[in-house]
């Protein structure tokens, strides 16, 4: 019996993935057929695509016995049907529908799998959709005679139809037939337009076409290989989804765990193949014994080999880190349908440009950059961007721009999000910051320190409170969750002509640079990023303030920590001289005092077990090329516990 | 109190308890063979400050890092310098890895059901709460370990260091 429920509970978490996929499969359809609407060009390949991914959402439903998910899919899907067959005309009505019964399916396998509850609404939603479908069911069916009957019954009376098998069958060889149909169609077109192979992301014209689809967000079709795929038949449609396996990252975490202890083995055997050879050209020299000289071509083999597997453990190495990088188109995807929606709730027009959707980064934070991101946009499209009219005063073109950019710097990843709109109001930033109590009238700000106050919690500027922003949630999210992944935040403003927000993140969480310190017996590693500098200090210069150490460095005062004392240490210290590692956060500065400086390594991050327990001023462990272990010192806790703990008031910094 | 023991006895099933059996000091003690992973020879234990006393540190197992409970501390027996027979036991109780210092490691026993008792109130100053029963071999008497108590009790190990505190 436990086996057939972790089963059950795989294919949950399968079908998770794969339903938010094709959900964002949809989104993407949706926003090219309003295309289409906008401009009066068609591509069937558009409609069949956001058939089979509504298809695909039915079937996995209905196998897991989530039958809200798969009653609405199928309604959906008839409604596609109608759209496919040209029995219903595309319209920007049908598309609302469309878009709603989308978000209703998407709060549907939320549910489903447990994660939100249960959304209202789906009945009187469902009523209406069987209304709008019916009109154009019974149009059909005038037309057509008996062409369509089985369909027609389906979709007109799917509660008692809905489970004979002989309907689901012939709508199934329907479904068949019309892919076959729009697979031959595509391919005469392919044979026409040969350059549309090249340019996945070019939505195929029709022949009648005589200028390129105006704006769009195109990128964002291009991290759809679905559409991009244009796939020739229906048996590709699964494997046109994606290219991909799906692997637990666990498991991931594992291979790279034993691949880590396949490095320390090979340094083992380097090391013993070099002894050997060391052994052998002294024997050699001294006595020349007879043994040697079977022995000394056996330690060169030994040597060879052993190079042979450093080089491939390190591609090996290599590799399973590449595995874990994703790119963080997985993530632009879900913005084009946003920026639309609040777009439109706003009465604004606004084009999302995405570029570099195909720049890699880990799993870990592609998974968390989501939500910053998506308070950025929502902010970029309700205070940035004009509305249309004003635009065109100001002589902008009436649709706004939001560029959304990724690329890679060195061992970071930047991301770039700009709008063309009128920029930070700072005299409103200020004097709203004044009217909540932020800052008081006579402070000084710079415009940086102006720009700071955006992200206080509970800061708007809006006057009116909507339901897209101006709720004072929202900017300081970003803030928090941009640094909790050790990124930095910057903004850049110019007024009337725009505001551009930086984010630098790391490529990895997992692995970081840290700087190696020794305190008695053990070595811990500091995250490089957080230091400063290190130095070694005579203890003239160390005095205390309210009975605690500190040094003044360059005109400002630094308390300092004791590892030794904070970790209760033993161990005898010079008491002459300190060895200070000068960390940094937010502008406050402590100086940890240590026993040695260690050098400076890459190290891979492992959280300690939760048997051990969370223990202030450590943040995980690491292991060492030799084996050993090095615990990571948490500098956050460190800095905190320094500062809050009351160790020097914050007063004598500032002003020293 | 007898039906809480009598529970735990209920735990063991079929006709024989296997159990890995290990010396602390003079006394015998077993743990279910399902839950050991591995026997390894003492190695090199990183220290984590400020973790529980009874944690005696973390051990790196084929990359992975395993945390380390002294056992005669966990039991409030003396403490001793490791010698060649010390082992740590690593053992898996749901997902969680821990290894254990044991003085040594003796054998697998395959002890009849019908031969293990309740644990009686009080043995050698290990509390009743990580006993599951006694098993007897012959003259042997082998106190068989309720890991999960073993390894959890955090709560239990920090209120009795702010009794140290409140004490001292």
């Amino acid at each position: 019996m436990s086996d057939e429920l972790f089963n059950r509970e795989e294919f949950i978490s399968y079908f998770r993935d794969e339903a938010e996929e094709l959900l964002q499969q949809i989104d993407a359809d949706l926003l090219k057929l309003e295309e289409f609407v906008q401009t009066g060009e068609t591509d069937p390949e558009i409609i069949n695509s956001l058939f089979r991914a509504l298809h695909t959402v039915k079937g996995s439903a209905g196998m897991l016995g989530f039958t809200d998910v798969q009653g609405l899919a199928h309604k959906l899907e008839n409604l596609c049907d109608l759209l496919r067959k040209d029995r219903m005309p595309l319209s920007e009505s049908v598309l609302e529908i469309l878009f709603s019964g989308r978000d209703l399916l998407t709060e549907l396998v939320e549910a489903a799998i447990g994660d939100q509850p249960s959304p209202t609404g789906v009945q009187e939603y469902i009523v209406k959709l069987d209304k709008f479908t019916a009109i154009y069911e019974q149009t059909a069916q005038v037309i057509e005679g008996h062409a369509a009957p089985q369909a027609g019954d389906a979709a007109a009376a799917p509660e008692q139809k809905e489970a004979s098998p002989s309907d689901a069958e012939a709508f199934e060889a329907e479904v068949q037939r019309l892919l076959a149909e729009a697979a031959a169609q595509k391919e005469a077109q392919a044979a026409s337009a040969p350059a549309d192979v090249a340019q996945p992301a070019a939505v195929v014209p029709p022949p009648s076409a005589t200028e390129p689809v105006a704006p769009k967000a195109a990128p964002a079709a291009a991290a759809a290989p679905g559409t991009a795929g244009a796939s020739p038949n229906a048996e590709q449609k699964r494997s046109s989804i994606h290219q991909t396996i799906r692997v637990d990252i666990e498991r991931l975490d594992s291979l790279l765990n034993l691949v880590g202890e396949l490095v320390i083995n090979r340094t083992r055997i380097s090391d013993i193949a070099n002894t050997l050879e060391r052994l052998m050209a002294d024997k050699a020299s001294t006595a020349g014994g007879a043994s040697s000289g079977i022995i000394a071509p056996l330690a060169k083999d030994l040597a060879d080999s052993a190079a042979l597997l450093a080089r491939t453990t390190n591609e090996i190495q290599e590799s399973i880190m590449k595995v874990r990088m994703v790119p963080i188109g997985q993530v632009f995807d879900r913005f084009p349908r946003l920026v639309r929606d609040v777009a439109k709730a706003r009465g604004k027009e606004v084009q999302l440009v995405i570029s570099g959707a195909e720049t890699d980064l880990d799993k870990t934070i592609v998974d968390e950059v989501g939500e910053p991101l998506m308070h950025l946009l929502r902010n970029n499209v309700d205070h940035g961007i004009e509305p249309p009219d004003e635009r065109e005063k100001l002589g902008k073109p009436r649709i706004g721009t939001i560029s959304l950019n990724a690329y890679h710097e060195g061992n970071q990843i930047i991301i770039e999000v700009s709008d063309d709109g009128g920029g930070i109001n700072l005299e409103k930033v200020r004097a709203r910051g004044i009217k909540q109590g932020l800052i008081s009238a006579d402070d000084r700000l710079s415009d940086r320190e102006i720009i700071e106050l955006i992200f206080t919690p509970g800061f708007s500027t809006a006057d009116v409170v909507s339901d897209v922003s101006g709720r004072g949630v929202g900017m300081d999210v970003v803030k928090r969750n941009i640094g909790r992944l050790k990124g930095i935040f910057d903004v850049d403003t110019s007024p009337g002509a725009g505001t551009r927000f930086t984010i630098k993140l790391p490529l990895t969480l997992a692995i970081i640079q840290a700087l190696l310190v020794r305190v008695g017996e053990e070595l811990y590693a500091i995250p490089l990023d957080s230091v400063i500098e290190s130095q070694r200090v005579e203890m003239v210069d160390v005095r205390t303030v309210h009975g605690n150490e500190v040094i003044t460095l360059r005109g400002q005062v630094v308390p300092l920590v004791r590892i030794a004392e904070f970790f209760e240490l033993g161990g005898q210290r010079d008491p002459d001289k300190v060895m200070i590692v000068i960390v940094g956060l937010q502008g406050r500065q402590v100086g940890l005092v240590v026993d040695q400086f260690e050098g400076e390594q890459e190290i891979v991050i492992k959280p300690l077990s939760d048997v051990v327990g969370r223990i202030a001023g450590i943040s995980g462990a690491t292991i060492l090329g030799n084996g050993s272990i090095s615990l990571i010192i948490d500098v956050h806790s460190l800095v905190g516990e320094a500062y809050a703990g009351g160790k020097v008031a914050r007063a004598e910094f500032s002003g020293v | 109190m007898a039906d809480g023991r009598e529970e735990k006895k209920q735990q063991f099933s079929g006709e024989v308890v296997q159990v890995v059996s290990f010396r602390l000091g003079s006394e015998e003690y077993g743990v279910d063979i399902s839950q050991v992973q591995e026997i390894i020879r003492m190695v090199e234990i990183t220290h984590v400050p400020r973790a529980p006393k009874f944690m005696e540190g973390v051990i790196n197992l084929r990359g992975q890092l395993i945390p380390i409970i002294d056992l005669r501390t966990r039991f409030g027996m003396k403490r001793i310098d490791a010698t060649k027979s010390t082992r740590i036991i690593v053992t898996e109780i749901g997902n969680k890895r821990v290894g254990m210092v044991v003085d040594s490691v003796s054998e697998v026993l395959n002890i009849p059901i019908e031969n293990v008792e309740d644990a009686p109130e009080m043995i050698a100053g290990v509390g009743t709460e990580y006993i599951q029963g006694v098993g007897k071999m012959d003259e042997r008497l082998i106190i068989m370990l309720d890991l999960t108590m073993v390894i959890s009790g955090e709560e239990k190990q920090a209120l009795e260091q702010v009794n140290e505190a409140v004490a001292t």
